[in-house]
């Protein structure tokens, strides 16, 4: 029966445990899911994380104040020992960190971990098990209650948002999202935030912040904006996926339980039949980018009547009389075609086929 | 907690949801591996808590854990380890049945997968769960992981004891634990 844990056994002699070694990184993830760094399949875990870091691969030349200032930088060190007892490669020692903080910990990780450091590859890694049962319990509680509040957080938000969601919003004669979009979103009026609000209601997703203004619908991407994001794990996404990889999903044989939640409760849902799981966003943006095409067209045979703009409304090019009737009658016909030609090509970057980025 | 632009947000829900598909719809065992485990650390971020909900990922992370595939449970577990941590994700596995499913894990022979499973039961700790997952057999579970040569499951199990149950739960199930003097039950993961 092993002994019971206290407190000065934390700097006992250490085990090497699987968590410790470095995992194969993995080389077969698709484009568009693979990071800026090539990474390991692990997932992270707050039974993984601790403040207590493993440094292996300084070198052994006495760098031992660089290396606890190094990491300082990210965060007060309480304590630190060389672990002489740990298996190490020649030439080089293993360091033991406790930070004061878990956020620390976690920075340094990600910073040090694969940076050379005085001529050796630095190998850092967390070291729960030398936590004491207080350590562990502290951390489990400091996680759940970092959660809890950013859960209420969101909630808060979601709570002001909808309080502006229910200011009155314009009379909506034909169908309310393409009015409201084409309306308003190409001005750059900000007293449209409750309508442009309102769409989030109507794609059924959580209310978001105001799109950026050169967006010409809700929820697209237009190329030139799209900005890489990182999480906190440091992977990297900046991803248009396949909306007809997504559409063709029919019933698959893989019956599972989650699988038929989907098919039949997910809300996106609403507008498909039910044999499609999943409606991506953009689906609607198909339907808006039709109507769109049938507004212009009548746009361009029925000129003056109440439709919706499409684009900002360009000056009228100054009517030339040119003194001569067949001479205006060219010169009517030659404007009439160059407003045709004009609207198409307007048409043309809004039809244009969302293609996925390919991350450098 | 800072906020996100809309084009930003739309992207990482979009993301998560091509996750989704291609795990639903791969064949090979190797990507869908790579897409659980991808989820499961989306999951450690509160931020995407709305999207996952959404997307209804604590069921699929409830279905790898009846998976042959080890590390399909593995992962699974890690993703429910991580959403136990929001009340509503561990309600909606309260509502899916998840402790009899996470309990089963308990006898896995996967340190890493005991460990999530251990702190999961600790997060689905509510008023009304309470008496379900502070059973007997869980009790005596817990007091055999509290002597495992594992440092880590130690101090889980310890404070599983120290938090979740009364004193006289746990000096009950030591004293039944005595009576039947076998190893008998779930067996301590090797490492």
């Amino acid at each position: 029966m092993a002994a019971p844990v206290n407190k000065n056994d934390c700097w006992r002699v250490p085990e090497v445990y699987k968590h410790h070694e470095q995992r194969k990184v993995c080389i077969s993830r698709p484009k568009y899911r693979e990071g800026r760094k090539d990474k390991a399949v692990k997932v992270y875990t707050i039974n993984l994380e601790s403040r207590y870091l493993m440094v292996q691969g300084v070198p052994a030349i006495g760098v031992m104040t660089e290396l606890i200032q190094l990491c300082a930088l990210y965060g007060a060190v309480e304590e630190y020992r060389p672990l002489d007892e740990y298996p190490a490669e020649e030439f080089t020692e293993v360091y033991l960190v406790k930070f004061q903080k878990l956020t620390s910990a976690r920075a340094a990780k990600r910073h040090m971990d694969e940076k050379s450091f005085y001529g050796g590859v630095l190998h850092v890694c967390y070291v729960p098990e030398y936590e004491t049962v207080e350590d562990t319990r502290l951390k489990l509680q400091d996680r759940r209650g970092y959660v809890r509040r950013a859960a209420q957080y969101r909630a808060r938000e979601r709570e002001q948002k909808e309080a502006i969601h229910e200011e009155p919003t314009s009379s909506e004669t034909t169908s309310p999202s393409d009015q409201i979009i084409n309306g308003h979103i190409q001005t750059s009026d900000n007293s449209s935030a409750g309508e442009i609000l309102n769409i989030s209601h109507y794609s059924s997703f959580p209310p978001l912040p105001l799109p950026p203004q050169e967006h010409h619908f809700y929820g697209h991407k237009s190329q030139p904006a799209m900005i890489p994001t990182e999480d906190k794990m440091g992977t990297l996404h900046n991803v248009v996926p396949d909306t007809k990889q997504q559409q063709e999903q029919s019933s698959s044989s893989n019956q599972t339980s989650y699988n038929r939640n989907q098919g039949t409760e997910h809300r996106l849902n609403s507008n498909q039949a039910p044999a499609v799981r999943f409606v991506p966003r953009t689906t609607h943006l198909q339907n808006r980018k039709r109507k769109m095409e049938v507004t212009a067209e009548h746009s361009v045979t029925v000129p003056g009547q109440n439709e919706p703009l499409i684009g900002p409304k360009l000056p009228e090019p100054s009517k030339l009389d040119m003194e001569d009737e067949s001479l205006n009658t060219t010169v009517g016909l030659i404007r009439n075609t160059m407003k045709q030609v004009g609207s198409v090509s307007d048409l043309k970057p809004v039809e244009k086929k969302v293609k996925p980025r390919r991350r450098i | 907690m800072w906020r996100r632009s809309s084009a930003e947000s739309s992207d990482r829900f979009e993301y998560l949801q091509t996750l989704v598909t291609e795990f639903q719809d791969t064949d090979s065992e190797e990507a869908k591996e790579q897409v659980l485990a991808n989820l499961a650390n989306f999951a450690y971020d509160p931020k995407n808590m709305d999207y996952l909900k959404e997307l209804q990922v604590a069921d699929l992370f409830l279905d790898m854990l009846t998976e042959d595939n080890e590390n399909f449970v593995e992962f699974g577990l890690g993703g429910l380890c991580n959403l136990s941590m929001d009340p509503e994700c561990r309600d909606v596995i309260l509502q899916s049945d998840g402790i009899n499913l996470v309990t089963n894990c308990l006898s896995s022979q996967r340190e890493e997968t005991v460990l999530s499973a251990v702190t999961t039961l600790m997060n689905l700790v509510t008023p009304s769960s309470h008496s379900q997952i502070t059973h007997p057999s869980i009790l005596q579970c817990m007091l055999r992981f509290s002597l495992s040569e594992s440092p880590r499951l130690r101090n889980l199990a310890a404070v599983f004891l120290q938090d979740c149950c009364s004193e006289e739960q746990v000096s009950r199930a030591q004293q039944q634990m005595e009576v039947q003097q076998t190893a008998v039950g779930i067996p301590l993961p090797k490492d």
